[in-house]
């Protein structure tokens, strides 16, 4: 029973641990469909993250947050928009930088505001849900009726994500103009519009990742707290083969990953530390060795739109 | 589409830029023209910022190097901290088995250059291989590289003493030697110097810098010119994460003396700001490299001040990015061209 109670906390926590990374990778998995990288989405949940925390604890509750931080990935994203859909720069320095502005935008705010009040300010996180009370259940309670608000969100948009890529006219639309644009384009679909609009959600996707993160994870915001989150999330979108849903899935492996490196480290208090925290890492980078074969990745996936005259 | 009609919405977003950098400075309760007056007092008129930032220009030019090499290939290593790390493990770990005189020193400096190429090779075989992103494996194996760090100076190559998490100094012969008296300024220089005319040589001249252009232009072409494109990949990894590596040891052995965590803090990062200023042409790498290392002297001076927080920098090397990546636009005349990436370097008659 003592393992069956270990392996329930274990996926408890590793679903807790997936979130801010299933979130993100939803938002890239949208982004990439229309054609659009965006290597950027660390930069955007960082100051996801931080906007959170502010605007938690000026306005004690943690949905304003939520709201803050999903606008200002907006706002991030439409920067990357603007540059790689309008102006048609390379998507990858692009997003490069992008990164950089994130990682600046959020250290310096933090010292400008929170951070000069030091440890010592209470942060309103968000708690985890008992939906019907089942939250104590032995063994599935904690596992499908106790966790964050958030992580039942994330779960119902990937869902809607793939329906919509299978069954609606957007979902043509967006595949469309990932495939094949000048095909699209002929079709009267306006490409760019189209690609501006998929990444403004994307970041508004990152966005709520990182007040995950720092809102209902843990309740505080540390510079560079993601620690390569949003590549993790990038990753999980390729191995995904682009499908929201198994996204969600293969990011519930590296949060499973994190989750089982925390416990053995109190299991093998011998072994450094240093070689459970890289766990995630090294799953990440076996599986970049086993699962990039053979990706079929939407066919514009990079390429700026130029409208033929 | 004729580059001509992007050049109002280009020249607007860097409007859009300024005004950003400039009330972020004004959020934090400081003036902006005083800040800049500050940085440019310090890092220029001081004799102490101008030797601050010329001490930091060697390991950045020899990085911004290794970056250059590698977008100009259109492979995308962003593992570069790692990389540094790994050189500099690897020449301090063998440090005591190499023999007291400038052999020695060589020697250190080769350990550091084969270090970062066996971390930045990873990559190289991952993406070669297995066609896995460089992208999500460089950044990655930095994150590896640093838990590794942090390990090796609390356990096994942690100084005598047992108190500090650092290792113990290696043989003063092995140093770099300072070139001017009363200064800080060392051998490094003449190493990063030397890097800039072998990478020149190798990039504006010779075969391996043809083949890089045409890489980093067209796969498909790469491959009707008998070049492969994965060979390149790996080959790109090795080179720039043994470059990094190099700069590691050359800050080890010209700086510190020793290993410690944090002893290159945003290098990476500012390396990829500092090659693409120099649009990836190595005889520029070194002055964007200076430029780069006066804005950090400069900045650093006024945050240890309090004037404003530091991670300004971070914002300012995005902004600056984006500017300059926005100003090609606007520059650009006629286009048309379906991957037109000014950095790319579509240019195959180098």
């Amino acid at each position: 029973m003592d393992e069956v109670v270990f392996l329930s906390g274990l996926l408890a926590a590793g679903i807790r641990l997936a979130a801010p990374i299933a979130l993100a990778a939803i938002g890239e998995t949208l982004s990439q469909r229309v054609g659009v990288i965006n290597v950027g989405i660390e930069g955007i949940m960082l100051v996801g993250a931080f906007i959170a925390v502010l605007l938690a604890v000026q306005s004690g509750s943690p949905w304003i947050g939520l709201l803050g931080a999903i606008l200002a990935g907006i706002a991030m994203a439409s920067l990357h928009a603007y540059f790689v859909v309008t102006l048609k720069t390379e998507q990858i320095v692009t997003g490069i930088a992008l990164l950089f502005l994130g990682l600046g935008l959020s250290g310096y705010g933090y010292r400008l505001t929170l951070g000069e009040l030091g440890a010592a300010v209470k942060v309103p996180g968000f708690r985890e849900l008992d939906i019907l009370g089942l939250a104590d259940l032995p063994v599935i309670g904690p596992i499908l009726f106790g966790q964050h608000a958030l992580v039942y969100l994330a779960v119902a948009s990937a869902i809607a994500m793939a329906w919509m890529f299978r069954a609606t006219r957007l979902g043509v639309i967006i595949k469309a103009v990932g495939e094949t644009p000048a095909a699209a384009d002929s079709a009267g679909i306006h490409v760019d519009r189209v690609r501006f609009l998929c990444v403004l959600a994307a970041g508004g996707f990152a966005g709520a990742g990182g007040a995950f993160l720092s809102t209902a994870h843990l309740w505080g915001f540390v510079e560079n707290m993601t620690a390569g989150r949003g590549f993790l999330a990038i990753a999980c979108v390729v191995f995904a083969r682009w499908n929201p849903v198994l996204a969600v899935l293969v990011a519930l492996v590296f949060g499973i990953a994190d989750a089982a490196q925390i416990r053995l480290q109190s299991i093998f208090p011998a072994v450094p530390y240093q070689f459970f925290v890289i766990a995630p890492y090294v799953v990440a980078i076996v599986s970049l060795a086993v699962g990039s074969r053979s990706s079929r990745m939407p066919a514009a996936l990079g390429l700026p739109f130029a409208k033929p005259r | 589409m004729t580059g001509t009609a992007l050049r109002m919405p280009a020249l607007l977003v860097i409007g859009f830029l300024v005004a950003m950098v400039i009330a972020a400075i004004l959020l934090a309760g400081a003036d902006p023209a005083s800040v800049a007056y500050g940085i440019i007092e310090r890092a220029l008129f001081t004799r102490a910022g101008l030797l601050e930032a010329l001490l930091r220009a060697i390991p950045l030019t020899i990085m911004g190097l290794g970056i250059a090499i590698a977008f100009k290939a259109r492979i995308f290593n962003i593992g570069m901290d790692g990389q540094l790390i790994a050189g500099s493990v690897l020449a301090v770990v063998a440090a005591p088995l190499l023999p007291g005189n400038i052999a020695g020193i060589v020697f250190f400096l080769a350990l550091g250059f084969l270090g970062g190429a066996v971390w930045g090779g990873i990559a190289g075989v991952i993406k070669a291989r297995f066609g896995g992103n460089e992208i999500i494996a460089t950044i990655m194996l930095n994150y590896v590289a640093v838990q590794l760090l942090s390990w090796l100076v609390r356990g096994p190559l942690q100084e005598k003493m047992k108190i500090i998490p650092r290792s113990d100094a290696i043989d003063q012969a092995l140093r770099l030697p300072v070139l001017f008296d009363g200064t800080r300024i060392h051998a490094g220089l003449i190493v990063a110097i030397l890097a800039v005319a072998i990478v020149a040589l190798v990039m504006l001249r010779g075969r391996f810098g043809y083949r890089l252009a045409v890489v980093g232009a067209n796969d498909h072409a790469a491959r009707y010119a008998g070049i492969s494109p994965a060979w390149m990949a790996a080959a790109v990894l090795i080179l720039s994460g043994a470059l990094a590596g190099l700069a590691g040891a050359v800050e080890v052995a010209g700086l510190y003396g020793r290993l410690q965590e944090g002893f290159a803090p945003g290098f990476g990062i500012a390396a990829i700001a500092v090659a693409l200023v120099a649009r990836l042409n190595p005889l520029l790498v070194p002055v964007s490299a200076f430029g780069f290392s006066l804005l950090y002297s400069g900045l650093g001076a006024l945050a240890r001040n309090g004037v404003v927080p530091f991670p300004l920098i971070n914002i300012l090397e995005g902004a600056i990015i984006l500017v300059f990546l926005a100003a090609t636009v606007a520059l650009r005349h006629g286009g048309g061209q379906t991957r037109e990436a000014p950095e790319s370097g579509a240019r195959a008659d180098g």
